[in-house]
């Protein structure tokens, strides 16, 4: 093992146990390698619920709020990953265009689940449009999706921002004196949603020794999971699989590779619409400028948390993530509380938590796209010398 | 793109459209505010306020009023349902009333006259639109102040602040 000469020492030792461990000690370090990141959120979440102090049917009932706001949004993101676009971090995009049909059906004084649905309907094209321009963008930057992606929440934020803050209620018309700030053209700071504010929660909800149960959130949440296990088995779908495993093979195929990411990441971003105006409901109100800035960030994290990878996702790692992500949202300030006496050490941990683990993920993405190539490379030289042995 | 094709996608953006124009209907949301006042000198009559008025919305009890009370309710769409427990004067039965109404769709706060409305007078006597008196000057609010680098309030990295509403501190 000649290779192993310029390998550090924890990783040879790693690979070493690998090689020398039975086949269920194998498996088992198989397991913890791929799910390194869910367990150790299972044993924060074990260690920290307890010390929290929280009822069972508060943290219930909070984890499950938290899933109906959340789990639509975290679940526009598998489509991009499915085509090999990575994390989509464009999706904040969506989130804006969300944000400007909210703002529309607001003013036009559109109340409850008519006024969700009307925003829905009007976040479309705008998603769209803007999903388009970014799938343009990503087509030009191929391999390079993830920091386009991050980049470009920065451009269009101000977009967002120069639209929002300068063309409404002076080119767009905004009627309402309660939206507007007071100079006469902007949008203000907050904007409330108290008419529509949790319409989809409440309607069809069951109460369950004290647990609230959303269960429409819950059945548009099922509709979307079926719609993608439908969408994977569709030709553009096999396309888009196809795609994220290799471009070139794509191509070859017949594939048209920048239409189908392209297509990819449009539905992201309307997906990311339609999640992002569910979010809001729930919450009741949103800060006109800030509300989009890290809603990428926090499910992209979630997503993770479950046992994501930037190449492999799936619907179980969506759930899975948003329960453990969220209640170490939850449990972790009680519970900095009860170690340290501060309840701000559990707040940043949780802050350095949602970045760390993006950045671990990231760094093992890397890792292992380092050792498949290594290991492709000392297949291809073994099966070069077998070959030169033979002949 | 094919015929068909193209007759299918138009057939798709027009069953949208309607889909948003039916929401824009019926979920247009108006605040309702129900006055007990007397109306004086109404082509030289004149309507005078109950002794009591129980209004219920949607089997909720929204307001119950007195002379010159006015109450407030909120409904979704233009077709106005109410229940009305009046008692005309000190001393009488209390009498109900259920009405139906339909809400103009350009107003959003409408002020209905009880008295007026019940003495079956044409709308113009009965109905107008409430708006709100002007709010107080407020200082300026620019969401833009800052030191230009759009970091305040960042740099801390609080999530839940740039979140925006969700409590996750809870």
């Amino acid at each position: 093992m000649s290779s192993n000469k310029n390998t550090p020492l924890g990783q040879r030792n790693l690979e070493s146990m690998h090689n020398y461990a039975t086949p269920l000690g194998r498996r088992i370090l198989e397991l913890v390698r791929n799910y390194a990141v869910p367990i150790m959120f299972i044993i924060i979440c074990a260690v920290c619920i307890p010390l929290s102090g929280f009822s069972t049917s508060y943290l219930l009932n909070e984890i499950i709020t938290r899933m109906g706001r959340n789990i639509f949004l975290i679940l526009s993101l598998l489509i991009p990953i499915m085509s090999g676009m990575g994390l989509n971090f464009g999706m904040t995009l969506g989130a804006m265009a969300g944000q400007i049909a909210l703002i529309f059906v607001t003013d036009w004084q559109i109340w409850g689940i008519p006024g969700v649905v009307l925003a829905m309907i009007l976040s479309v094209p705008l998603s769209a449009l803007l999903g388009l321009m970014c799938g343009k963008l990503m087509n030009m930057a191929k391999g390079r999706e993830m920091i386009l992606g991050y980049m470009m929440n920065y451009f269009v934020g101000g977009l967002y921002q120069l639209v929002v803050l300068y063309f409404m209620a002076s080119i767009i018309p905004i009627k309402h004196a309660s939206i507007r700030l007071p100079r006469g053209f902007g949008i203000r700071t907050t904007v409330n949603l108290t008419n529509m504010r949790q319409c989809l929660d409440n309607e069809l909800a069951i109460f369950y020794n004290g647990v609230k149960i959303p269960v429409l959130n819950f059945i548009i949440i099922a509709v979307l999971c079926l719609f993608i296990v439908w969408f994977r088995r569709t030709k553009l779908g096999q396309d888009m699989r196809a795609v994220g495993q290799d471009m070139d093979v794509a191509q070859a195929a017949g594939i048209n590779v920048d239409r189908t990411r392209i297509i990819s990441i449009i539905i992201s971003t309307v997906f990311a619409g339609f999640g992002q105006i569910i979010y809001l409901q729930n919450i009741g109100n949103f800060p006109t400028y800030t509300a989009h800035s890290q809603i990428g960030m926090f499910c992209i994290a979630a997503l993770l948390v479950g046992g994501a990878s930037v190449e492999k996702a799936s619907i179980g790692n969506v759930f899975l993530g948003v329960i453990l992500f969220h209640t170490m949202f939850i449990v972790a300030p009680k519970a900095g509380v009860a170690i340290t006496g501060d309840a701000m050490i559990g707040e940043y941990f949780r802050v350095f938590v949602s970045y760390g683990v993006i950045t671990m993920a990231l760094i093992m993405y890397e890792i292992k796209k380092r050792r498949a190539r290594s290991q492709g490379g000392e297949l291809l030289a073994l099966a070069q010398k077998e070959g030169g042995a033979a002949s | 793109m094919n015929k068909k094709g193209l007759v299918i996608r138009l057939t798709a953006l027009a069953v949208v459209i309607a889909i948003a124009a039916t929401m824009m209907v019926i979920g247009r949301g108006h605040t309702i505010y129900f006055d007990n006042k007397t109306v004086e000198n109404y082509q030289g009559n004149e309507y005078k306020a109950f002794e009591r008025v129980v209004v219920t919305v949607k089997d909720e009890e929204v307001a119950k009023l007195g002379k010159r009370e006015r109450g407030m309710a909120t409904w979704i769409g233009q077709n106005f349902k109410m229940i009305l427990e009046i008692t005309e004067k000190k001393g009488d039965e209390p009498r109900i009333e259920e009405i139906e109404l339909t809400l103009p769709y350009n107003m959003d706060g409408i002020i209905i006259n009880l008295p007026a409305y019940l003495a079956g007078l044409p709308e113009e006597a009965w109905l107008s639109e409430f708006i709100p008196a002007p709010e107080p000057e407020e200082d300026e609010e620019d969401p833009t102040i800052g030191d230009g680098l759009g970091l305040e309030g960042d740099l801390t990295g609080d999530l839940g602040g740039d979140l925006g509403g969700e409590d996750l501190g809870a």
